[in-house]
This record gives C-alpha cells, sequence and structure tokens, in this order.
C-alpha cells in the first residue's frame, strides 16, 4: 500500500460543504414540501435556511468549477471519447459490484491522481456536476424570487415546469445520497476513502 | 396638472348646462311670477327656498300628496321642503329639473309613466344634463351594464341620490349606514360594518377609512372580481404594503401577484382557488363576447356529469379556447370565495401569517377550485372544476403558472420520492447483506487488468 494524493485542498472543502450542504438542502427541502405531515420545523425557517444554504451551495459550486477550469485536474472529468472503451469499463465495474465484490476479487478500477474515478463514478459525476446540479441551482434562484424571475420561469414552460424539474433532480438527489456513501464506504476499508477525502490521500495498492 | 384642466373643464361644462337650465328656471319663473304677489323674493344662496320654489312647495310640501302609476304604484309628489333647502339642488330650484311642467296645464292629466322604475329610467336623462362627467363614468359602470341587461335592479342616479335632498360629498363624510350602496349590497355592507375599515369609519368619518366608492368607485364601478383595480384601490392607502410584507414574506411579491389581499386579511372567509382563462398574447383575460356564449357551453360540453371540470375535461376546455386564439393559458389566484366575504377585513394583528394555512397537504384554500372568464357584463362566469386539477400530472401543463408549495403538490412526484428513498435505502442495505453473506470469501489482492495499466501508464506518463 502506498499514498497517493488526489483531492486536492479545494476539492475536500468543496466536497465537504457540498455533503453538508446537500443533506440541509435534501431534510429543508423534505421539510418544505411535506409540512403538516413532517413538523420538524416550521414552514418559514425552513424556507429560509433552504435559500440561505442554497446560495452557499451555489457560490461552492462555483468555486469547484473554477477550480477544475484552471487546474488540469480537470482531466478527472473529461468523458471516455470512446463508447465501446467506456461500454466495456462501465460493466467491468457493474459486474464487480453485481459480483466481484461479494467474491472478494479486487476493484478493476485502480485510482491515479488524473483517472480518480472509475467509468461508472466518471459518467455520473459528469451529469451530476455539469447537468443536475447546475439546473438546480438555476431552478432554485428561479423559484426563490418568482415575480423578479417571472420571464424567465414562463420561457421555461411556468412556474410549475420549473418547480417539476426542481423537485426531480431533488428526488434524483434524495435517492443519490444514501447510495454515495454506501459506495464510499467499498474502499479496501470502510473508512478509506472518508478518510482520503479528509486527508487529500487515497491508500492505493502497490503494483 | 391634466386632471385640474379636466376637472376646470367639467366644471365650466356643468356651469354652462345650469346656466342652460337656469334659463329655462328663469322663464317658468317669470310665469309664476305672474301668478304670484311681488313680495317675499327669497335668495336662494342663503339656504332659503327661492319664492319661486315655495310655491311649488306649498302644495309639494303637504305630507300624502302622491300620484298613481299606471300599473297602480304610487309615485310620492310630497317634498321637504328644509331637506330642499339645504341640499345642493336648492341653487337651481325646481324648474331646473321640472322644466317639462306646464303651469298653464298644471297638475296635468298627462300620460302616465307605466312603473315608478319607468319613471325613474326617464330622469336619468334630466341629471346628465348638469352632470355630463358623472353620467359618462356611469355608463361605463357595472350598473350601466345591468340596466342595459334589462336588470330590474340595476340602480339609477335617484337610486343613490336623492335628487330633493342630495348633499355635497354626502356620501364622503356621512354616517355608514346612510351610504346607498347597502340598499342593493346588503350582506356585503353588514360585512363592511365589522370589518376594520368599518368600524373605524363608523367611529370617526373623517378619519380616513375607506367607505364602499373609495374602493369600488362611485360612478364607474366595474365588477370587483374583474381587473386589478381592487389590489390597486388597496395599495393606494396601503402604499407600502409590498415592502412591509417583503420584510418577514418569502416570496412576497409572487404571493401580491398569487393571492388576493383579503384571502389573507379577512381570515374568516372561506377560499378558493379562481383558474382565469388569461390570452396571453393579448395579455389581458379572455372576455366572452356579447351574444357568442362560448364559455358556459364549452364548459357544460366538457363537464358531462356535472360535478366540476376534471383533469382531462380541463384540458379538453383549454384545448377548445386555444383552438380560438392560440394562446390561451389559465392563469390562477387564490381569493376569497363570494363579495360579502371580501369585506370581512380584519386588523393587522388578525390576518393569516401561518404559512401551513396553504402551504400544506388539502389545505382549505385549494379545496374548491372554478375556472372564470370576464362575462360581456364585466363580471366573471364561472364553471367548477374538481380538486385534482391543480395535483394531477396534466397541472404542469394546463395549471402551469399557478403553484402552492406543499398545498399543491403533484402526488406522483410523492410516489417517485418515496420510490428513490427506499431505493436509495434498500441498495445499500440489500447489498450489505449480500456482501454479509458471502462474507466466506476473502478479499484478493489488485491485479490490474491490460485495461487498467494502460490508462495508469497514460496518467504517469501525463504527469
Amino acid at each position: 500500500m502506498h499514498k497517493l494524493f488526489v483531492h486536492p485542498l479545494p476539492v475536500r472543502v468543496w466536497h465537504w460543504i457540498n455533503a453538508l450542504g446537500f443533506v440541509v438542502m435534501i431534510a429543508t427541502g423534505i421539510q418544505i414540501r411535506y409540512i403538516g405531515l413532517i413538523d420538524l420545523v416550521s414552514f418559514k425557517p425552513a424556507v429560509e435556511v433552504h435559500n440561505a444554504v442554497g446560495f452557499v451551495l451555489i457560490a461552492n459550486f462555483f468555486g469547484w468549477f473554477l477550480f477544475y477550469l484552471f487546474s488540469d485536474k480537470i482531466r478527472v472529468y473529461l468523458p471516455e471519447l470512446s463508447p465501446a472503451k467506456h461500454f466495456a469499463a462501465s460493466f467491468r465495474q457493474l459486474k464487480f459490484y453485481g459480483y466481484g465484490i461479494f467474491k472478494g476479487q479486487p476493484n478493476p478500477h485502480h485510482v491515479s491522481v488524473y483517472h480518480k474515478f472509475n467509468a461508472l463514478q466518471s459518467m455520473t459525476y459528469q451529469i451530476v456536476m455539469l447537468l443536475l446540479v447546475p439546473i438546480q441551482c438555476f431552478t432554485g434562484v428561479l423559484l426563490w424570487d418568482v415575480e423578479r424571475f417571472q420571464s424567465a420561469i414562463t420561457l421555461a414552460g411556468g412556474l410549475r415546469v420549473v418547480d417539476t424539474v426542481h423537485v426531480l433532480v431533488f428526488i434524483f438527489f434524495a435517492g443519490f445520497i444514501f447510495i454515495h456513501p454506501y459506495l464510499a464506504s467499498l474502499g479496501h476499508t470502510w473508512s478509506a476513502h472518508f478518510k482520503a477525502m479528509i486527508t487529500g490521500y487515497e491508500e492505493v495498492e502497490d503494483e | 396638472m391634466i386632471s385640474l384642466v379636466s376637472k376646470r373643464a367639467n366644471v365650466a361644462a356643468a356651469a354652462v348646462a345650469t346656466l342652460r337650465l337656469a334659463t329655462r328656471a328663469m322663464l317658468v319663473g317669470a310665469a309664476l311670477a305672474l301668478l304670484l304677489p311681488p313680495s317675499g323674493l327669497a335668495s336662494a344662496a342663503d339656504g332659503a327656498l327661492s319664492r319661486d320654489d315655495q310655491t311649488c312647495l306649498a302644495c309639494h310640501g303637504q305630507p300624502g300628496m302622491e300620484k298613481d302609476m299606471a300599473e297602480g304604484e304610487k309615485l310620492s309628489l310630497q317634498i321637504k321642503g328644509k331637506a330642499f333647502a339645504a341640499s345642493v339642488h336648492n341653487a337651481i330650484g325646481c324648474s331646473a329639473c321640472h322644466a317639462d311642467i306646464d303651469l298653464a296645464k298644471h297638475p296635468a292629466a298627462d300620460k302616465k309613466k307605466q312603473t315608478l322604475r319607468e319613471f325613474s329610467i326617464a330622469k336619468v336623462a334630466v341629471c346628465r344634463q348638469c352632470h355630463e362627467d358623472k353620467s359618462k363614468l356611469y355608463e361605463e359602470s357595472i350598473h350601466a351594464a345591468l340596466l342595459r341587461e334589462g336588470n330590474p335592479m340595476a340602480p339609477l342616479c335617484s337610486d343613490c341620490h336623492a335628487p330633493h335632498a342630495v348633499l355635497a360629498k354626502a356620501a364622503a363624510s356621512g354616517p355608514i349606514a346612510e351610504v346607498p350602496c347597502r340598499k342593493c349590497h346588503g350582506a356585503v355592507f353588514k360585512a363592511y360594518a365589522q370589518s376594520v375599515h368599518g368600524l373605524a369609519r363608523a367611529k370617526d368619518s373623517n378619519g380616513g377609512a375607506p367607505i364602499c366608492a373609495d374602493c369600488h368607485r362611485a360612478h364607474d364601478v366595474t365588477a370587483a372580481a374583474s381587473g386589478n383595480h381592487i389590489k390597486e384601490a388597496c395599495l393606494a392607502c396601503h402604499f407600502n404594503a409590498l415592502q412591509l410584507h417583503k420584510s418577514w414574506l418569502p416570496n412576497a411579491a409572487h404571493h401580491f401577484e398569487a393571492v388576493s389581499c383579503p384571502a389573507c386579511h379577512a381570515p374568516m372567509a372561506p377560499r378558493r382557488v379562481d383558474l382565469k382563462l388569461y390570452d396571453s398574447s393579448a395579455r389581458e383575460r379572455v372576455a366572452e363576447k356579447s351574444g357568442v356564449p362560448r364559455f358556459e357551453s364549452r364548459a357544460m360540453q366538457a363537464d358531462s356529469k356535472g360535478q366540476g371540470l376534471d383533469a382531462l375535461a380541463l384540458q379538453s376546455l383549454l384545448k377548445e379556447f386555444n383552438h380560438d386564439n392560440g394562446d390561451t393559458i389559465l392563469r390562477g389566484r387564490l381569493e376569497v370565495d363570494g363579495g360579502p366575504e371580501a369585506h370581512m377585513l380584519a386588523a393587522k394583528g388578525k390576518a393569516i401569517k401561518d404559512c401551513k394555512t396553504c402551504h400544506r397537504e388539502g389545505a382549505a384554500p385549494f379545496q374548491k377550485v372554478t375556472i372564470s372568464i370576464v362575462g360581456p357584463d364585466g363580471r366573471p362566469l364561472r364553471h367548477g372544476a374538481q380538486q385534482d386539477v391543480l395535483q394531477g400530472p396534466t397541472s404542469i401543463d394546463s395549471v402551469r403558472g399557478f403553484y402552492a408549495i406543499g398545498g399543491t403538490r403533484i402526488k406522483l412526484l410523492d410516489i417517485l420520492l418515496v420510490l428513490a428513498l427506499a431505493s436509495g435505502i434498500a441498495v445499500p442495505v440489500g447489498h450489505l447483506s449480500l456482501k454479509w453473506l458471502f462474507r466466506k470469501y476473502p478479499r484478493q489482492s489488485s491485479v490490474p487488468s491490460a485495461q487498467e495499466n494502460s490508462d495508469s501508464a497514460s496518467d504517469k506518463n501525463n504527469s
């Protein structure tokens, strides 16, 4: 085993702000949408926290975006352009999670500085970070002040369209928030990837 | 400035008309003077009756003086001299409005008017001679529209203004119980009298609390449920209302658009959602053309069971209106259910401030839904809709502009959320359980594949 520095400080800071922010956003989002059914916090404070944390996450997203834009680490997000290669790698990864992991087989993906994501992660994070998070930020801002952004909302198809998109992405994240830490626990020890996201160093098997 | 000029023009026009009538009055007066002794010519300006008018009142001041109408009603001909002397019309005298009286034949056995109503309608033209400006405003009003429709209750000049006792600015400063509107709008007046405005007005009629005409306008009164003028009337006095709401209410500006003022400020009133057909290209509400009734027949056709339009029926109704005009949408607004209820305005501290009132499942304000169009007389025509039009998946399209978090949420999305949460929990638990079941297999060390090797090598080369 040797240590490999794969998570620079800005990425780790972004990640933990994002993680905490997402938990708060999902919790307050559920509270806002289901007041009467769940009454942990009353409606207005839930809305205020949701709005405030939303803006923190938007700033955090831009921090993440600018870091990768001006860093060579952006390569971790570059897509595999060969569909055949991407499919093969994805299938191999799926096979590992669905079968190999139970038989004690090693993870077919090997973390390196510019290749920290496996094929499934790579695709997921491209969609999450470049599509879903921007959509969620954008629709969230529109819903934050409906009258101010009325023309954009009308252009998007109306308040219900914007809200439904916001809720659909929220539903995805509400499910994702459970799967993500579970997958993170599938390192060589359950805590290996969590520690790596704190220290920046992944423990990689010697070849 | 413009309004000052126009007021002056109106005053000038009224003066000319008054002069014209005064000339006629002089002629009648001159004729009367020939019949009467030359003493006691009193001046109307000092609040006393002119001698001509005293002559009229010598008979018309007698109690019980009345005339039979053709259909048996009795028209009172008694004029209370004191009230007339104090009225603004004392200045022009009896003959100004009753120039049709031929003294040679008075009292005339003229052709009887059929009814009191017919008599009052005929007298509208007399008022118009001096009050042309007010008459024009009246012509644009819902009251005049009702009169044109032949509504026997539509108010005429004399229904609101007692012509022989009319005082300057009486409506603006008199006791609330004397406001003429209450004669027809009794239920509304009752609600108003108990409202924060009515109570303040009763306490101090000059304190600035509004009475009917302050919000609804006096002569050009239009249907309250059509247009924005009532909201504008609220904001004309409560001009900093939006700023005050912004200090505590999220999305305050949108609440001002989507929720009517009394929906929160009349806390005891029942509420409903009115989905208004709106022409988004013309930027105005869709109005029923006179003589071409489309709305009710289409709504009845779509609502064949008569239980209110369901989500699909609403879509088909919208489609029909879109066939006429491709940009018809529904604009929703939360408002109080009924005119009297809209006047039950409470003191500021009692207004609804609890978000849960609307933003929770099954909230009362969303239990009643109507679809509306502006009728030919300016009043809305409504048809009931089922509550699911706000909560079904089709609402994304048909009610795209109206949404209240929690209160009108789409049920299908709730199911998706439950599935996502269940999957989010079930996948890790299931996977972990399988791992535990297969725990006898030891973890093998990594043997990189050729592919991974090449990736790693490539990374190393790049670094």
